[in-house]
């Protein structure tokens, strides 16, 4: 018997990802590729290489839910869910106590209020302002010279964190640069801004109210620096996915899925 | 799809460009009063023999001129209408009425006598009390002494001439009641840009000739009576001050929601006055102005602005409120935190988002009402 399968594309400001599922919600692949500026050709692409991953092919495909910046635009989708949406469903899938929902994004931070059921019931987002998201982080990274990927190792390691005074992106760079001329270690200066994206973060979800359990999803969930200092700013641990990138790219697999099931009934 | 009727089109087409009919009134010989704030009176300078003219600023573009002439804090609106007197694209008005709106309107008016030196100008200095018989007094000799001011700069405004202008204006007025009235029974009979068009054209054209297109569409609206734009979607309502931009409305219904009402100051706060008894006609515009309206720039004794909001969304069927404020405006910051707190325990839904409605609508804007039209489509199992 062929599996059926459900996705969801993510096309967000910095990645692409692609998440497929079967009708028993269990995940059968999954692809993760720039967006870059071909958005469509992005969607294709990651979908492709996740139904290579599935070992199937597209003709098995029976649902897609766009979602992300980019949700018009994925090809043949079923419909356009905001990630706000699939970001809570993906995270209470993944953790089912999950009542706060800390996405924090290429270029946007959300916070997410969960009913008991799992439902959306408030919300918010940065919304001039792209401080305290992951482009921040990658430019800080550049400024100093660090991959982003050692970039939570290196904070972790410093004794203290510097402190970082400037929320804009353009002047916190002027400020590390400053920071660096004045001998600061490039340790501390990471930890600083990273525990600077963590505040700034907390700020919004303290405007929405937040409630345990709390899940981190997005790209900057997987810095370490960056989730540590927000458990110290809340006072308790979150729970982290093993791939905090996909969690909205999985909501809308699953919630494609719930549409399938419920479509067939 | 809904039936198309032709004067919704042409209220859109006012709104387009929102101050081409005052620039061709001027230019046939029109005098153009501009105005910012709903407290202005604009019966008093229709009797004077101006057209008066909402003035919303630009729906675009940076406004470089007047960010030399304001701090960061003042609102997009003022500095819009600001930069626009300064780029030479308000030499169609002969007058500039200010209120006393709030801190920053009334910094505004001294800024501007500076800045744009060759434009006459006329400060009301509204109370910030009202609906009581003190600020009905002083509003009324607050308006003598604008009266005053026109017979000088207009021309004598005789107590005939006024009175005839609040004849129209009330005629008017209870044609919008009319239209909102219909729209109550009617829920999702006009789309919430179509309303807000509608809204709009009357502050940007002369009332009798709006009242007459009102009437027209009044009329096919009967004739129509299943139009409905939009069924099945979230209902919402949306409160706030300044929206001029009717990509706003576009926006919130494109991105799955249906807008049923506005408590809005460009929309029905502008004709909330009821009409007023009194042998002085300027006393009979002091009482219509200081109606209670939920204007947080006010204070108004025992009118509870949390209690009309919330009873304007219940009556309305809404299942959500979206709150858009202009960012930067204090009077409804201030406010902000109780509204929340009365929709919260009336388990209404809202959204707060501060805009910039002199801008168009971002994407992150789009993105919020998606995700809300989403938040209430999934309570009652969409």
């Amino acid at each position: 018997m062929i599996t059926m399968l459900h996705a969801g594309i993510d096309v967000g400001s910095a990645n692409t990802k692609a998440v497929l599922v079967d009708d028993e919600a269990v995940l059968k692949g999954r692809a993760i590729m720039p967006s870059g500026v071909g958005l469509v050709a992005s969607a294709r692409q990651a979908l492709a290489d996740a139904i290579k991953e599935a070992g199937s092919t597209p003709e098995n495909v029976a649902t897609i839910i766009g979602t992300g910046y980019g949700r018009e635009i994925v090809p043949n989708k079923t419909k356009a869910i905001t990630e706000i949406t699939c970001h809570a469903r993906g995270a209470v899938a993944l953790f089912a106590d999950t009542r706060f929902v800390i996405d924090i994004g290429g270029q946007d931070s959300k916070a997410i209020a969960l009913g008991p059921n799992g439902a959306v019931t408030g919300f918010e987002m940065n919304d001039k302002c792209a401080a305290g998201t992951g482009r921040f982080l990658e430019v800080m990274a550049r400024a100093l010279e660090v991959g982003l990927d050692r970039m939570a190792e290196a904070a972790l390691s410093a004794k203290r964190p510097a402190t970082i005074s400037s929320t804009c992106t353009v002047f916190a760079e002027s400020e590390v640069v400053s920071l660096l001329a004045q001998g600061e270690e490039p340790a501390a200066i990471l930890a600083g801004l990273c525990q600077a994206v963590a505040e700034r973060v907390h700020g919004l979800a303290a405007r929405v109210g937040v409630r345990r359990e709390v899940t981190m999803t997005g790209g900057v969930a997987r810095n370490a620096a960056v989730v540590r200092a927000m458990e110290r700013i809340l006072g308790f641990d979150v729970n982290v996915p093993e791939d905090p990138l996909i969690v909205g790219a999985l909501g809308a697999a699953l919630i494609a899925r719930d549409m399938r099931l419920r479509g067939n009934q | 799809m809904p039936g198309t009727i032709p004067q919704l089109a042409f209220f859109e087409t006012v709104c387009v460009d929102p101050y081409a009919t005052a620039r061709k009134a001027a230019e046939e010989g029109s005098k153009v009063a501009a105005y910012m704030c709903t407290y202005t009176p604009e019966e008093l300078f229709h009797a004077a023999g101006y057209f008066p003219m909402r003035l919303f600023g630009r729906n675009s573009g940076a406004t470089n001129q007047a960010d030399a002439h304001l701090p960061a804090y003042a609102c997009g609106f003022l500095r819009s209408a600001l930069d626009m007197a300064l780029a030479g694209e308000l030499g169609f008005v002969d007058l500039m009425v200010f209120g006393h709106t709030c801190d920053s309107m009334q910094n505004l008016a001294d800024i501007w006598k500076h800045a744009v030196p060759n434009m006459k100008q006329l400060v009301i200095t509204t109370p910030v009390v009202v609906g009581t018989e003190a600020s009905i007094a002083y509003f009324r000799e607050e308006l003598a002494r604008a009266r005053a001011r026109l017979d000088e700069i207009a021309g004598p405004v005789s107590d005939d001439a006024i009175v005839s202008s609040i004849v129209l204006y009330d005629g008017h007025r209870a044609l919008m009641q009319r239209l909102y009235a219909l729209r109550a029974a009617r829920p999702g009979c006009l789309s919430g840009r179509e309303m807000m068009a509608i809204v709009l054209a009357s502050m940007l054209m002369p009332r009798e000739e709006h009242a007459l297109h009102l009437e027209a569409l009044l009329g096919a609206l009967d004739q129509d009576a299943d139009r409905v734009v939009a069924a099945g979607k979230p209902k919402v309502i949306v409160i706030g001050n300044v929206v001029q931009n009717l990509d706003y409305a576009a926006v919130i219904e494109a991105a799955g929601c249906v807008v049923l009402d506005e408590d809005l100051c460009s929309g029905r706060r502008a004709f909330a006055m009821a009409p007023a008894e009194s042998e002085d006609p300027l006393e009979q515009l002091a009482r219509m102005y200081l109606t209670p309206a939920a204007c947080p720039s006010k204070h108004q004794p025992g009118f509870d602005i949390g209690g009309a909001l919330l009873e304007r969304a219940q009556s309305s069927g809404a299942e959500g409120v979206v709150i858009l404020l202009t960012k930067f405006c204090e009077p409804w910051c201030f406010d902000y935190p109780y509204l929340k707190e009365v929709f919260d325990k009336a388990g209404i839904p809202s959204l707060l988002i501060e805009i910039e409605s002199n801008q168009p609508p971002s994407e992150q804007f789009r993105n919020r009402i998606h995700a809300f039209a989403e938040m209430l489509g999934a309570a009652h199992g969409g």
